[in-house]
This record gives structure tokens, C-alpha cells and sequence, in this order.
């Protein structure tokens, strides 16, 4: 059996495991180079041996398997309230009080050691006693023989400290194997008194793809089809990877494919063990729409397509990818894409003076404004961690700002331009939720990739995170303000106080002046009035209506760092913890904070260490999810021991080459870009269908909400008006940049039904924007009266070409270059012709072709 | 559901065993002995008064009673009010449960109705976007394939709209939110061809022609594979005359609409609904469509209750009452659950007794919940409430139990394991909690 050491991904062994054992990241670098030669059926008989006597450990064996048959998972005995009056700490989080209840519990009856088989344990385990989880153990199963042997020897809790796991290895940990073939994992435990376990038996297996391989509960593995597959493996709570290759059968040779950059070298070496034939490099016309469509979520205009065609040179592909990163587009698919990430929507809590509809446009061009000038992306983050509202202004300064704020809350949103260039985003911190422990969560979701919501309660369970690790993080955030009203505020910021009370003074003074003027008005001498007069007055009454609200937001949405003092604490239903360490991801040390740092100082000098294992992954790996559908590591959010990547050498290289280039994202977007990988064909060469998550071919996927309709709009050749006059929005706005839902309802419908985002502040998930289709959204696209309205429209392009004097072929290519980006075959244009011949009209004729057009697979997917 | 979706439930099934397959098993063999195939949702969005309706209590003093006297049905020992006669008359068809509550936990016109709709106390923001029961027929047992699996006449609910309309089970089962009454309903209209059928036959046909070149990438991937499902279900729906017929009221006797139309009150207070809701409801069931929810008009009457009351009470007896005819003379009451219920009761003391527009406050801890048909029993009372009316002395049950006994009625296991967005293996409904028993057959 071929056996090859992958140990970065091994490596991957997640540093919040590490510091679990109390001692350094155990090294598992070397594992799996030792030779496979036969792996020996992992047998039970060996228990103990490094123990004096044959006892099993209670530690090591029994708590063990109550993780491997699931007895302690959320929906069985690790509930709440446990199940049927028996608990356990969810996902094995507390193997002491485990044993004391198993021991102390419902009176001798539970472990019986005059007599083990009567056990209730062991009884409603193998089903003898009614189980409401089914048959686990089957009785005198070796798993069985380890519980009745550990009962009969007393039920002994041994010692924590000794059983420790230092190391674990599984082996082997790469393996090439064909369907139908098998071979067996091993799994050795090395403890912290240095002895070393097969503990095979005691784990659980699971194959993250099952189309490839199937792994069973005793850690056979049995290859099923052509692709490769993490296996996990799972030790009490600890987790170790191996990974498993099924090959193509071997046909003819695979072609000689020449790679365009590092990206391709890796893909390709890949492919090649996999023995899968990369797909051909697509077509000129394909690459522009899928590149544009990508890069600034616009199609490309038919002469855009012509001038690309026509054009001879060779470098025209890498020139068109510079070209397109620097458009406008380019800047607002992004910043829709970050605000998605961000939850750019949770304003308003109560009395903050902040809303949706002023603060989410400002959010979003502060974000675009970023994105407009590639600021590197580690300042990017750092200026929205960072983020303080005065950023070191005077308390003077930064009343002015808010208060130009609100009056650029008018036409033309004067204020959007005055936002973007702070140099912080306050926002950020100004959301609801955005503070504390859930404040903590979606910073560890937005810019690391973890998904850390389960360790608010309980030890994640697909995960090495437990709860202490969460609020030693929090820490570094605790000392935000809480945007809100609170009723001390003005005894506890002087400073902000001054302001309030001085708007609110300048507001009734106004308020005076305005009663005043009125009266003048309605007075006998009122033909006097002037109209600029009246206008003054009106002026004045909006703004003595503006600051008490500019007075609001000083006084209760001030983003601040408050004095150290309030402590990480979650409380669930399983309890309260806190904490007081300030301590980061995955670190085994705390950091001393000094009371004058700000502690989100430490987290921004930690990402940027070029060394962070998370940071520029969780980037990276978004942008490559972004062109190629799925994640390096995927789902992309979901950076975890338990998720290895696929590619784990050109993750590297990636996130290597990104910190190299300053942070540079287009230097990313553009590598990605270049390489032959995405510039692939979404038709797998021969033999290749079956792939997956290798890059056999370019992988379709459905267009996002906003880049569909913006779609329709320019294939038609007509808009939508947001209907947003009100809250001071342009008329003509594209779909991929409306900063909320807009009022026009045909707009909200399609953008609610193909899939955008609500950013609801609560869901930590990529996932949020829903990728999948429904027949609603074939309803809508084929039969919306609105669409047919789009094709119908007297000014569109349908009706424009139907004047046009050119012949019915070219009207018919015009049609393909504006929907599908490309000129027909010879088929698709007579077949075309000859519809409209039998059409009523030509005009007819021609919006049926535009209707099938942009029905058509082609249309609605990235291909 | 992708392979992802697949690989996530295999590896997160309930007690770590539960595989899809194992799932989908369970899910189907408890369909094959459901015993409501069907279920209709009048939603009485605001929460009417408990004590005026269905759970009067006749020796409360007067600042409590109210104006309306009661009746008796022909249930012995159950009263109703007397603006519903004819719902008297067929008391013997329905259940009515008078203990289930939100218990306040989680109240208010915000947050109840995501409760009461779920199963599961969802709120508007901060939890799981869980999903109605419909969204969940949608996934797990759906309905013909020519027809919308979960219908929504108008509205949701009034306080809330559509926002329950998402979940996380995603928009391929969200509801199919129309108002065929409504003349400029957009989505009534896209299930109508916007073309005559010829035409639109040539045009799918020229579609054919022209959607060739990833067409080889239907076996093998399931983004183009659902997308042509998709499009072949949809355009079987639009080719189908089945759903059209359905939404044609035209087709309908006068006589027949006239038993739902008869008390629709020319003047009212608030909105009012549309009693036709309950006759297009039907004729959607009739048809085949497994779930009909629509909200009929408002009834948060925190003023004029008893004026409000007397203008929609009458046409909801009667609306109601003849959609109970009509699916019993049918044959499909036995397999179609009907229910009737708001998000909360009303306050049993009267605000301001003596003034003009007298109303009543919201009211958490009692209501009423109508249900018949699909396996709930006829002619039942479960639970009881104290002298006035304010709280439940008997059969308390939570808004879990109540969404646990419509599962159970479907043939869905309530247990069923679906995952969050966050990854979190969750039941159907999330806590555990007995069945409503007293109130099935």
C-alpha cells in the first residue's frame, strides 16, 4: 500500500487541542513515513498493556466509547436534562462528572458490580433493557467485554493527568486504493505518562465524502469511487485526519497540460494522482462573460464581445482580468459581498439615532470606498476592528462630523462621501449584537473562518473549541461600548454629555425661533413674507426636528473603548462561565493587556503575523470559494481540524504569496484569475465527470440574486427603479449595489427568491445566501409578467432590433452576444431564422428568442 | 438538498446513527399511515377574543362577559358565541382546545405568530429562522408535481406578513404567497402563461432548441440537474389547467360562493380579510395542494371589540363552517386538518366597559384553537380556563405540543434531525413535548 506523509495537513491539528492537554501543539510531523506494511485488525486484546493490570481505564477506554456510540451527543444522553434520567456532559466535556453520576446515580443499579451483565449500562446498551437510542453494544462484543471488565473491576476513575493525550497519530496517512479494495486506519494514542495505546477500537470514524470511501466503526475503510476523501477520526473529543484516494482507472495517458502559474502545478499534480484528465482551457467568449460576470457581476456588452474576439493578442486574457479589477464593479460586487459578510443591516437599537436606511448605505461606502482603492486588506481589517468613532478627534471634532452626517441624509446622499473617508468604520461596532460574546463570534466568523457559536454553550462538537477559549478571546472586545440608551450614559461620558445637552439647547432655541417666525406668518402684515423667508424657516424647522437626533447619536452610539473592568460571560441553559484571561485562538498562553491599550491592538498584531493560522486562510480560501464555487477548505467558513483542506500545499502557497504581496487582494484575485485552473472549461474531458472537488472542470454554479437580475436588466436593455426616493436613493441603481431591500416589489421578490441575504446578525454562515434553485425561480424568470414586460418594453432591445434594418441573422446574433455573450452556431441561428419567419412579427418572433434566451442554462449559470 | 447537505446529515444524525436515508425512511413510512394529507391554516391574525368566541364564560361579571350571550351547540355541555350559529350547528366536527398557549414565552404580535407557526420560539431576530410546517410538508413530503406543495392566500399573518415566509431550510420550499383575488397579484399571474398555450409550447420548444450546450451536464451535476427539475415542474404547473382551475372562482356555483360571502359586512372597523380564502382554499386542497394557510383580516381589537366583532365574527362562522361542509361532503375532511386560531387570545376584562369603543388588551395566557379533520377528533373540548376566562387550570399544553400533534397528524416525525445554518443538528421541533392526545381521534 502506497503511503505518503501530507503533514501539513496533518499539522492542521488544531492549536485549541494543544493547549487543552496543558502542553505544547504535540508534534505529529514524521506520521505516517514509518512503512505501512500490514496493518494489523485493531484488536481489544491489547488493552492495558501499558498498564500493570488488564483493567481497562476509565479514562482511556470507557469514557471513550461513550463518545464512539454517541451516548453523549445533544439529542441523547448529553441533552440538558440528559435522556430518560441519565446525563452525560455533552460531547464527552466532562469525563468526572460523568463517572460521578454513573457511580452515584439511581442506586446500584446502573453499573451493578456483584453482577456486570446486569448492569443497566450494559443492559440498555445491547437493547436487553428498553433503550429509547437502540441497540449500541452488541453483548460480548469486545466493546462490551471492555465495560463489563472495568464494572467488575469496581468502576474505577483513574487518574485525568496521566491519560492526557500528548499524540494522535493515525496511520497511514495518505492511501491510494481502488473501489471495492479495503485496508484499516490505525489510530495510537500517546499519553502524558508517555505510554503509547492503540486505541483503534476507542475512536469514531467518519468519510467526509462517501461517494468516495466509506470508513466503518472499526476503522476499515473500503474505496468506493473515483475522488479522495478526508477521513476523520476522532479520539475521546480529539480529531486526526487521514486522507484516501480512489483513482480513475487507468485508460489512455493523461494529456500533457501545461500549467499557467502555482496554482495549476498543484491542480494538476492532484489530478494526476487521481489519474483524472483536466478539461480543455474554455473558449474566448466563455472566459470574457464568465470573467466579467465574476469580477464586476456585469455581462458584457455584445461589442465588448466583438472587440474581445477580434482581438489577436496573445496576453489579451491576463490584460482583460487587469482591466476589469479596476472598474467600479468590480469595488461594488465586493462590497456587497462584505457586507453580506459584515451583517451591514442591524442598526437601531433604541434611542441610538442610527437606521437602516441612513447608516447601511454608509456601511456599504466606506466598504467601497476601501475596496475602490485596494487598501491592503490587513489594513482593511484594521480599520474596522480598530474602529473608535472619534479616532482620536476632539470631542468638538467628531460632533461636527455627525452632525454633517445627518445633514447629508438628504438628495444625493452628500453624507455617503463624507463617511467613506473616515478612516475607521464605527459601524462595524454600531450594529446590533455587535458587542461582547456574539460581537466576538462574528469577528471570528468574518475574519478568521470559524464558526465558534457552539462553544457559547458547550464544547464544539465538530471542533477543538470549548467555551473558555471563546471568552478568553472576548476579552479582547469587551471593552466596546454597548451602542444603546443606557440610562448613566451622561454621568458616564462628560464629555459626549456636554454635546447633548448643548444640541438639545440649540434645538429648543430653534424651536423658539421657528415659533416665532410662524406666528409672523399667520400675522396681518403676512403678504410682507417673502417666500425666502418661509424657506429659511422650513430650513430652520428641519433643523431643530435633526438635533436632538444628532444629540442622541453623540450621546448613545459613540463607538468608545470603556475602562477594563467587564468580564467574557455566557449564559445557556447548561450554565454561566466567565472569564478574565485574555488569551487568543488557539495560544496556550494569556496576553497581559495594560489598561491603557486597547485590546483589540493585540487580535489586529496577531492576525498579522505572518505565521496566523487563520487569518489570511479565511480569505484566501473566500476568494477561491468566490471563483470556483466551493472552498480550498470548504465550507469556506469552516476552518477546522475536522475540514481538511484539498489542496493544503496551494493554500499555502496562496496564503503565503498573499501576506508576501502586502495583502494586495487583487494581487489574489488576479492570480486566481490568471491560472489555467478557472480558465477551464465547464466540460470535463473524458473520464472526468465524476469529480468534484478537484478541478477537473470549471464547476457551474447558479447566479447570485443580484448579478441575475442586473443580468436580465442589460440583456433586455431596460432598468428598475428602486423606488427608494424617499430614503434618498438614485433612480438608477443596479441590483448588486442597492445597500437593503428595496421597495420596488418586483425587485425585492427576485432578489428574496433567488437567494440574497438578510445579514441577519445571528446567523454566523456563509450559507446565508442561498445558492440552490426552486421552481419559483424558473416561475420568475420564465413566466413573471414583469419579465415579459422587460422583453416587451417599447424602448428595450428587443424593440430597438426589431426597427433595425439589418438582416434577421444579425438581429439574431446581437441576441446571443447580449444574453449569452457569444455569436450562435450555425444550428441555433437557422433555427432562430426560421422562428421568426413563422412568427406573427418579427417583433414578435424576436422576443420569443429573447425569452428562450435567457431561459436557457446558459444564461442563468456562471459556466 | 446537495451533497453537502447529505454528508452533514450522515454525519450529524440524530443520536449519531441517522443518516439521510435513515431520515427520509423514517419520514416516509410515517407518511404511509398519516392521516391528514391535507391541512388548511385560517389564521386569525391578532388574536380574537377567546371569551366572545369560543370559551364564554356567562357568569363572569359584565366588565367581563361583554355584550354577546352564548349558545349551545350541538355538542352537550359545549357553548359558543351567539355570533356563530352555524358553527354551532357543527360542533360535533371540531375539536375546540382552549390550552394551548404561548404562555407569553414568546408573546406579542412580533414574535407569537413565528411561534405558533414553527413550533418553535422563533424570534425576529436572534434565532434560527425556523420553518412553518408547510415549508416542511414542502421538503419532506411534497404534493403532485404540477402543483405548489404550500399555498399562501394573501398573507401570512397581518403583524408580520410574509417575514415568516424564509427559513432555513431555504427558498425552494418557502410558500407560494398569492392573492388570486387580486387583480393585479403578480404571482397569481405567473402561474398563468403569460403566452396562450400554443405559444407558449413553440416558445419552450425554441427554449429546447437553444439550452443544448451544458446540457451533458444534467446527469452529472446537481445544480443543472434541479435546475431542469425545476423548470420541467414549473412549466408542467403552467401547462397543468389544474392549479388555474383551482384559483377560477368563476367556476364555482353562485350559490355555493354565496355561503361564504353571505355575512361579509359592507362597513367594517379593520380589515376584514376575504372570506372567498376558505372556498379558494378548498378548491386548492380539492385539488391536490397538501397546505393552505391564509390570514383572515385583523383582529387586534384593542377598540370596539364588540363592534368589531360583530361585523367579521359572522363571516368567519359562516366562511368557516361552509369550508367544513364542503370537505366533508367531499369525503377529504377525515384526511385535511382545518384549523382556526390567532397568535393570542383577548383580554377577558374589558377596557373601559362603558365607553363607546370599548376593546380588549392583548391576552397570553388563553385562546383558542380550533381544529378539525385530518385526525383531530369531532365534537371534543380539550382543556379548561378559570371563571373568567384569563388562565388555564386544565390540560396545559405548549405551542411544541401543539405543532408535535400536527406533525404526528402529517406523518412527519417531529424528531426529524435538520441542520441550522450554524451547522446545528436540530429537531423539527426543537424540544421535546407530549402530543396533544385528548384532541386526536
Amino acid at each position: 500500500m502506497l503511503v505518503r506523509a501530507l503533514s501539513f495537513l496533518v499539522l492542521l491539528a488544531v492549536p485549541g487541542f494543544a493547549r487543552a492537554q496543558g502542553t505544547p501543539i504535540p508534534s505529529l510531523r514524521g506520521i505516517g513515513q514509518a512503512s505501512q506494511v500490514d496493518t494489523p485488525i485493531p484488536s481489544l486484546r491489547g488493552i492495558g498493556q501499558a498498564s500493570p493490570t488488564d483493567t481497562p481505564s476509565y479514562q482511556r477506554h470507557v469514557a471513550a466509547l461513550f463518545s464512539k456510540f454517541g451516548c453523549n451527543g445533544g439529542t441523547c444522553h448529553g441533552a440538558v436534562k440528559g435522556q430518560a434520567g441519565f446525563r452525560l456532559a455533552l460531547f464527552g466535556g466532562d469525563p468526572a462528572g460523568d463517572h460521578a453520576r454513573l457511580i452515584r446515580e439511581f442506586g446500584a443499579r446502573r453499573l451493578n458490580f456483584s453482577d456486570p451483565n446486569a448492569s443497566l449500562l450494559l443492559m440498555k446498551a445491547t437493547g436487553q433493557a428498553d433503550h429509547g437510542g437502540g441497540v449500541r453494544l452488541r453483548a460480548g462484543s469486545a466493546e462490551y467485554e471492555v465495560l463489563r471488565k472495568w464494572i467488575a473491576a469496581g468502576a474505577v476513575a483513574d487518574d485525568a493527568a496521566r491519560s492526557r493525550l500528548k499524540e494522535l497519530r493515525v496511520s497511514p496517512t495518505e492511501t491510494v486504493t481502488k473501489p471495492g479494495e479495503t485496508y484499516r486506519l490505525k489510530v495510537e494514542a500517546r499519553f502524558a505518562d508517555n505510554t503509547t495505546e492503540d486505541v483503534t477500537a476507542f475512536c469514531s470514524f467518519e468519510s467526509l465524502d462517501r461517494t468516495v470511501a466509506n470508513v466503518d466503526d472499526s476503522g476499515k475503510v473500503t474505496g468506493i469511487g473515483v475522488g479522495d476523501a478526508g477521513l476523520m477520526v476522532r479520539y475521546r473529543a480529539h480529531p486526526a485526519a487521514a486522507r484516501v484516494i480512489v483513482p480513475q482507472a487507468a485508460t489512455t495517458a493523461l494529456p500533457d497540460v501545461k500549467p499557467n502559474n502555482f496554482i495549476d502545478t498543484h491542480v494538476l499534480a492532484k489530478l494526476k494522482r487521481l489519474n483524472l484528465a483536466p478539461a480543455a482551457v474554455c473558449d474566448d467568449a466563455t472566459f470574457l462573460r464568465r470573467v466579467h460576470l465574476d469580477v464586476t457581476g456585469e455581462l458584457p456588452t455584445p461589442d465588448q464581445v466583438r472587440a474581445f474576439l477580434a482581438d489577436a493578442a496573445a496576453d489579451k486574457r491576463a490584460k482583460k482580468i487587469d482591466e476589469l479589477l479596476t472598474k467600479p464593479g468590480h469595488a461594488d460586487l465586493w462590497a456587497l459581498k462584505f457586507c453580506d459578510l459584515l451583517k451591514a443591516a442591524d442598526f437601531g437599537v433604541y434611542a441610538d439615532a442610527l437606521s437602516l436606511e441612513a447608516d447601511a448605505p454608509r456601511f456599504q461606502a466606506w466598504i467601497r470606498a476601501r475596496l475602490g482603492e485596494n487598501t491592503p486588506y490587513d489594513v482593511f481589517v484594521e480599520r474596522i476592528l480598530l474602529a473608535t468613532s472619534k479616532e482620536g478627534r476632539s470631542m468638538e471634532e467628531y460632533a461636527a462630523e455627525v452632525k454633517a452626517l445627518f445633514e447629508g441624509y438628504s438628495p444625493g446622499r452628500p453624507d455617503l462621501e463624507i463617511y467613506s473617508k473616515r478612516r475607521t468604520l464605527d459601524l462595524f461596532w454600531q450594529r446590533r449584537g455587535s458587542d461582547g460574546v456574539t460581537g466576538t463570534l462574528q469577528v471570528a466568523h468574518a475574519f478568521l473562518g470559524l464558526r465558534l457559536e457552539c462553544a457559547q454553550c458547550h464544547r464544539h462538537p465538530h471542533d477543538n473549541w470549548q467555551q473558555e477559549d471563546l471568552l478568553d478571546f472576548a476579552n479582547f472586545f469587551m471593552r466596546v461600548r454597548t451602542v444603546g440608551f443606557g440610562g448613566d450614559n451622561e454621568k458616564k461620558f462628560p464629555d459626549a454629555a456636554a454635546f447633548y445637552k448643548k444640541f438639545n439647547d440649540d434645538a429648543k432655541a430653534l424651536e423658539a425661533d421657528v415659533k416665532k417666525r410662524k406666528e409672523r406668518t399667520t400675522a396681518k402684515d403676512a403678504e410682507a413674507i417673502t417666500d425666502a423667508f418661509k424657506a429659511e424657516t422650513a430650513a430652520m424647522e428641519k433643523r431643530a426636528k435633526m438635533m436632538p437626533e444628532v444629540a442622541r447619536r453623540i450621546m448613545q452610539a459613540e463607538c468608545r473603548l470603556l475602562p477594563p473592568g467587564k468580564d467574557a460571560k455566557v449564559t445557556s441553559t447548561l450554565g454561566t462561565r466567565e472569564s478574565k484571561t485574555y488569551r487568543l485562538l488557539g495560544e496556550s498562553e494569556g496576553v497581559a493587556v495594560p489598561a491603557d491599550r486597547d485590546p483589540r491592538e493585540f487580535v489586529v498584531a496577531w492576525m498579522r503575523k505572518p505565521d496566523n493560522p487563520f487569518f489570511a486562510k479565511a480569505i484566501v480560501n473566500r476568494v477561491w470559494a468566490h471563483y470556483h464555487g466551493r472552498g480550498i477548505i470548504d465550507p469556506p467558513d469552516n476552518l477546522s481540524a475536522f475540514n481538511p483542506a484539498t489542496h493544503p500545499e496551494l493554500l499555502k502557497e496562496l496564503c503565503d504569496g498573499f501576506v508576501k504581496s502586502k495583502y494586495d487582494l487583487r494581487w489574489l484575485h488576479r492570480t486566481i484569475l490568471n491560472s489555467r485552473t478557472y480558465q477551464q472549461s465547464s466540460t470535463p474531458a473524458e473520464g472526468s465527470a465524476t469529480d468534484r472537488a478537484n478541478y477537473a472542470y470549471f464547476p457551474v454554479r447558479r447566479l447570485p440574486a443580484e448579478v441575475l437580475l442586473d443580468a436580465m436588466n442589460t440583456a433586455t436593455g431596460t432598468t428598475e427603479k428602486m423606488d427608494m426616493k424617499y430614503q434618498h436613493w438614485p433612480d438608477e441603481m443596479t441590483a448588486v449595489q442597492v445597500p437593503f431591500m428595496p421597495k420596488n416589489p418586483f425587485v425585492a421578490f427576485v432578489l428574496e427568491n433567488f437567494g440574497r441575504p438578510r445579514r441577519n446578525a445571528a446567523v454566523q454562515c456563509d450559507c446565508e445566501r442561498d445558492g440552490s434553485g426552486s421552481i419559483f425561480q424558473v416561475l420568475t424568470m420564465a413566466n413573471h409578467p414583469r419579465m415579459w414586460e422587460k422583453i416587451k418594453e417599447p424602448t428595450g432591445r428587443v424593440a430597438k432590433l426589431a426597427k433595425a434594418t439589418s438582416d434577421e441573422s444579425s438581429k439574431i446574433d446581437e441576441l446571443f452576444l447580449a444574453t449569452l455573450s457569444r455569436l450562435p452556431s450555425e444550428a441555433e441561428r437557422d433555427a432562430c431564422v426560421r422562428f421568426l419567419k413563422v412568427a406573427a412579427t418579427t417583433e414578435k418572433g424576436l422576443q420569443s428568442v429573447m425569452w428562450s434566451l435567457v431561459n436557457t442554462r446558459e444564461f442563468l449559470l456562471q459556466h | 438538498m446537495n451533497r453537502r447537505d447529505v454528508l452533514k446529515l450522515g454525519g450529524l444524525g440524530l443520536c449519531g446513527v441517522g443518516t439521510l436515508d435513515l431520515i427520509r425512511a423514517q419520514a416516509v413510512a410515517a407518511a404511509s399511515n398519516a392521516k391528514a394529507k391535507h391541512m388548511i391554516v385560517c389564521w386569525l391574525g391578532g388574536g380574537p377574543p377567546h371569551t366572545d368566541m369560543f370559551d364564554m364564560k356567562p357568569n363572569a361579571s359584565e366588565e367581563y362577559r361583554g355584550i354577546f350571550k352564548p349558545i349551545q351547540t350541538n355538542v352537550v355541555g359545549l357553548q359558543v358565541g351567539e355570533l356563530l350559529p352555524q358553527l354551532a350547528a357543527r360542533a360535533d366536527k371540531y375539536t375546540v382546545i382552549r390550552s394551548v398557549t404561548t404562555d407569553n414565552k414568546p408573546g406579542d404580535h412580533a414574535r407569537a405568530p413565528l411561534y405558533w407557526n414553527t413550533g418553535n420560539p422563533r424570534l425576529p431576530t436572534g434565532t434560527d429562522a425556523y420553518p412553518m410546517y408547510g415549508s416542511v410538508v414542502s421538503k419532506l413530503r411534497p404534493g403532485p408535481a404540477e402543483l405548489p406543495t404550500f399555498a399562501v392566500l394573501d398573507e401570512i399573518d397581518v403583524h408580520t406578513h410574509n417575514e415568516l415566509s424564509s427559513s432555513f431550510i431555504g427558498p425552494a420550499y418557502s410558500p407560494f404567497i398569492m392573492n388570486p383575488m387580486k387583480d393585479k397579484d403578480a404571482v397569481t399571474k405567473m402561474l398563468t402563461p403569460q403566452l396562450e398555450m400554443p405559444a407558449f409550447d413553440k416558445n419552450a420548444d425554441l427554449l429546447k432548441l437553444l439550452d443544448t450546450k451544458l446540457r451533458r451536464l444534467d446527469k452529472q451535476d446537481e445544480v443543472v440537474a434541479g435546475l431542469d427539475q425545476n423548470q420541467q415542474t414549473a412549466f408542467n404547473l403552467l401547462r397543468s389547467p389544474k392549479l388555474r382551475q383551482a384559483l377560477d372562482i368563476s367556476r364555482e356555483p353562485v350559490k355555493s360562493i354565496e355561503r361564504f360571502t353571505r355575512n361579509k359586512p359592507t362597513k367594517a372597523k379593520y380589515p376584514i380579510g376575504d372570506p372567498l380564502h376558505f372556498l379558494l382554499a378548498r378548491r386548492l386542497v380539492e385539488a391536490g395542494v397538501p397546505v393552505v394557510h391564509f390570514n383572515l383580516g385583523y383582529w387586534d381589537w384593542h377598540g370596539d371589540n364588540f363592534t368589531a366583532g360583530k361585523q367579521q365574527i359572522p363571516m368567519f362562522d359562516s366562511g368557516l363552517a361552509a369550508l367544513l361542509d364542503d370537505l366533508e361532503m367531499r369525503g377529504l375532511l377525515d384526511s385535511t386538518i382545518v384549523l382556526a386560531l390567532g397568535e393570542m387570545g383577548r383580554k377577558p376584562k374589558i377596557d373601559n366597559p362603558k365607553a363607546a369603543g370599548a376593546g380588549r388588551d392583548h391576552w397570553d395566557y388563553a385562546q383558542f384553537v380550533i381544529a378539525a379533520g385530518g385526525g383531530f377528533n369531532r365534537g371534543c373540548v380539550v382543556g379548561a380556563t378559570d371563571k373568567l376566562g384569563e388562565r388555564v387550570t386544565d390540560k396545559f399544553y405548549k405551542v411544541e405540543s401543539f405543532g408535535r400533534t400536527l406533525y404526528h397528524l402529517l406523518g412527519i416525525d417531529p424528531d426529524t434531525v435538520v441542520n441550522t445554518p450554524a451547522n446545528r443538528p436540530v429537531k423539527l421541533i426543537v424540544e421535546d413535548a407530549p402530543i396533544i392526545k385528548e384532541a386526536i381521534a
